[in-house]
């Protein structure tokens, strides 16, 4: 199907630090975790071979290496969204989805009237907001996203509420572009913003740069580090939450019926227990990363813009083909009439492609309210190159065929 | 189709690969739930179907439509064998439990069974009969045969008394002694088996042991109802018949028994079995100038050898051979020659040496 030649161009136009991939292999499900590059790989294996050890709580040398570098990762990553280090912290946990519940699971009750969120989100948005709405008794709206993906609502929609929205679809890379002004209304309202940045961490990092919003939920496994989550969040949020979830490593002292927090380390009360320091090392290599490779002489921003454009130019020309997109996204999903999502993935994982099919967790939007079949779904990152996309229209194109 | 398709080739290959194992629990799911008029599981069967077309895809995408429908076919022809299969294997353990053999119609062709010389019976093919015209008579005909082994079962489960199905005109090897049990074989004297088993009841000193008597049952041929499967069967029998309403005093061994002892283990002077003789060598002429000359050498004078020879042809002689068909056929009920009866059992076939000491 292709040739030795275009082979080795393939290899050439990869970026070196994902040299490791086969050529034959074409990894298109990002959404779900991106690949690792070769120094995020070395900066984890070097913490397991030159200093494993547990932070926070050893006066050792490895340990208090562990302490800085935790400690950096940190500040690295509230750098990274552009925001006030005096303002907010950074705290670790096992993905996204846990740390949105960690949030709305210990939100008190009375400070809100109501729970906002969009149609277009991620089940770990949808499910924990009806939760959210039922603990504490308060009216939830499911909100309409308009095609660019601003959110759109009234002031009344607002209204002391907790807002929980996606900042980019994990369907269609639809981007919450009235961010900005959603945050400032909602906090004008009396309410909190909690955004999902899963799928805007890695790629979409200026529309999230200095949004202050009131927490920030990622997964790092997302943006080319090892499988971990992140949460940013106001001091005065993490302050205002009721703790349910407590254990070692947040407490200064403890009573026979009661205990204190760390005082001044907030960011340890979402983080109860031993953790994944590796994993949180491996985040800040990833950061340092992020902002140091110029795929084709392009910001890592500019290189996916250029090549989602080229996969949704690729894909807007293969006929019986529906795209969801109104427009390019490194979130691409597709479906065709004629042949299932399902069987087109198997058909193009015997091309090496692999691509995601099914709902996506994305079931209210996707079956209820559009009533769509499985969909396809294309997600590129930076380890993607021209050739790959090139080769995956080729390749489902005549797949279509069948 | 396909789900229970899926599930019997992993159950198969799951027996020897545990890898395979959990993907046959899906598909087990997916079958009950076909079998319980369900739907399947619709993400099994179209993953497992995606993945088989998956290659035909690629290279061929246009042939993808045209295989999946040979996948279905092939599916249900899978499962309709797989069924005929196993109702086959059942059928085959009854017939093995009630005759002896997995094939009551031709049983030497049963692997599973005793060596023996089968009471074949000729049974039109399917496919034969689909071309007569006539296919239902096939699924007739296995009902037939089906019925009959299910009301022979409670033979099978009864104890055997040799007595009960002596013939008319009964001789023992020895005089007969009240004192011993009898024992009854059933044997085609050209049937190569029942040679076999006279050496072993030689060996095992049976017919010491047992007052020893037998039916000679010239087997028909399965396919011309005037023809015998060993061709001087009948008259071989018709002889050894005519022997026994002609005795002769003054004999250890009854005349009969000494001309089938003849045929199992005596040969001419080239080395050659007399039973391969007669069976292959010799026409009814021959055959009966063989019996002649044995009679000769046994004592009977040409009188009485011209008497045993009009017996022999006589209705008396045939009606005799008929009675014991009879017995054979109706009574005993068995497809496989040679057949003995003795201690509380009947034996179907070849009978170990050490069988025989019971």
């Amino acid at each position: 199907m292709f040739s030795k030649k275009q082979d080795i161009q393939n290899t050439t136009d990869r970026l070196p630090d994902f040299s490791y991939i086969n050529n034959s292999d074409i990894y298109m499900d990002t959404s779900c975790q991106s690949m690792r590059p070769q120094p995020v790989i070395d900066a984890i294996t070097d913490y397991y071979q030159t200093y494993n050890a547990c932070g926070s709580r050893v006066k050792y040398k490895w340990g208090q290496k562990v302490d800085s570098a935790v400690e950096a990762t940190r500040e690295l990553v509230i750098s990274y969204l552009g925001l006030p280090q005096k303002e907010y912290v950074c705290s670790f946990t096992l993905n996204t989805t846990f740390g949105i519940n960690l949030i709305l699971n210990q939100l008190p009750a009375g400070d809100y009237e109501q729970v906002i969120t969009s149609e277009i989100e991620h089940n770990s948005v949808f499910l924990p907001t009806i939760e959210l709405a039922k603990r504490l008794g308060i009216n939830r709206k499911v909100l309409e996203r308009a095609d660019d993906g601003s959110l759109i609502y009234t002031k009344a929609d607002i209204n002391k509420s907790v807002v929980v929205v996606n900042a980019t679809s994990n369907i269609d890379g639809r981007l919450l572009l009235n961010i900005k002004q959603l945050i400032q209304d909602t906090h004008a309202a009396g309410g909190i913003v909690i955004i999902d940045a899963a799928q805007a961490a890695a790629h979409y990092q200026d529309l999230l740069f200095g949004c202050k919003a009131d927490a920030f939920c990622f997964s790092a496994h997302k943006m080319y580090a090892a499988s971990l989550g992140v949460i940013v969040i106001k001091k005065d949020l993490i302050r205002s939450l009721d703790k349910h979830f407590v254990g070692g490593g947040m407490v200064s002292a403890v009573r026979e019926q009661g205990y204190d927090l760390l005082p001044d380390d907030l960011s340890s009360w979402l983080e109860p227990g031993l953790q994944a320091y590796g994993e949180i090392i491996s985040l800040k290599r990833a950061i340092e990363w992020l902002s140091e490779i110029k795929p084709q002489g392009l910001k890592p921003a500019e290189y996916i813009h250029k090549i989602s454009k080229q996969l949704y130019d690729g894909l807007s020309e293969i006929p019986g083909l529906t795209i969801l997109n109104k427009q390019p996204s490194s979130v691409i999903s597709v479906y065709s009439n004629s042949i299932d999502a399902h069987r087109l993935a198997i058909f193009l994982s015997a091309a090496g492609i692999m691509v995601r099919s099914g709902y996506f967790c994305c079931h209210y939007y996707l079956i209820e309210k559009l009533q769509l079949p499985p969909l396809l779904r294309i997600s590129i990152g930076l380890h993607t190159t021209e050739d790959d996309i090139n080769k995956t229209i080729k390749t489902l194109k005549k797949v279509l065929k069948a | 189709m396909f789900c229970i398709a899926a599930f019997i080739v992993l159950a198969i290959i799951s027996i020897f690969s545990a890898s395979h194992r959990k993907l046959a629990k899906k598909a087990w799911n997916c079958t009950l739930r076909r079998v319980t008029f369900r739907p399947c599981d619709t993400s099994f069967k179209e993953e497992a179907k995606s993945k088989l077309l998956s290659r035909v895809a690629n290279k061929t995408p246009k042939l993808v439509k045209t295989a999946d429908i040979g996948i279905e076919i092939a599916s249900f022809a899978l499962v309709i064998f797989t069924i005929w299969s196993l109702l086959v294997v059942m059928e085959s353990g009854l017939n093995l439990f009630v005759w002896g053999t997995c094939n009551p119609n031709n049983a030497s062709s049963c692997s599973l069974t005793a060596e023996t010389c089968s009471i074949d019976k000729a049974q039109k093919g399917f496919w034969e009969l689909a071309s007569e015209g006539k296919p239902f008579d096939w699924f007739v005909n296995q009902a037939e045969t089906l019925g009959n082994t299910i009301a022979n079962i409670p033979a099978r489960l009864q104890s055997w008394n040799a007595s009960d199905y002596l013939p008319q005109n009964v001789t023992y090897y020895y005089a007969k002694d009240s004192a011993k049990p009898v024992a009854l074989e059933i044997i085609d004297p050209g049937c190569r088996v029942c040679m076999q088993l006279f050496g072993n009841i030689k060996s095992a000193k049976f017919e010491d042991t047992y007052n020893l008597a037998y039916i000679s049952y010239p087997i028909k041929s399965a396919y011309d109802d005037n023809k015998y499967k060993f061709p001087n069967s009948y008259t071989v029998t018709k002889y050894l018949e005519a022997l026994k309403i002609n005795p002769l005093s003054n004999q250890k061994v009854s005349p009969d028994w000494q001309i089938l002892e003849k045929i199992f283990t005596g040969e001419d002077n080239k080395g050659v079995s007399y039973q391969v003789k007669i069976n292959t060598q010799l026409n009814q002429t021959q055959t009966e100038d063989l019996i002649r000359s044995w009679l000769s050498d046994i004592g009977y004078n040409s009188d009485q050898i011209r008497q045993i020879d009009t017996d022999a042809n006589s209705q008396k002689i045939a009606d005799i051979i008929k009675q014991n068909k009879q017995i054979v056929d109706n009574k005993v009920k068995t497809v496989k020659i040679p057949t003995i009866i003795f201690n509380g059992q009947r034996h179907d076939g070849l009978v170990k040496v050490n069988d025989l000491h019971l």
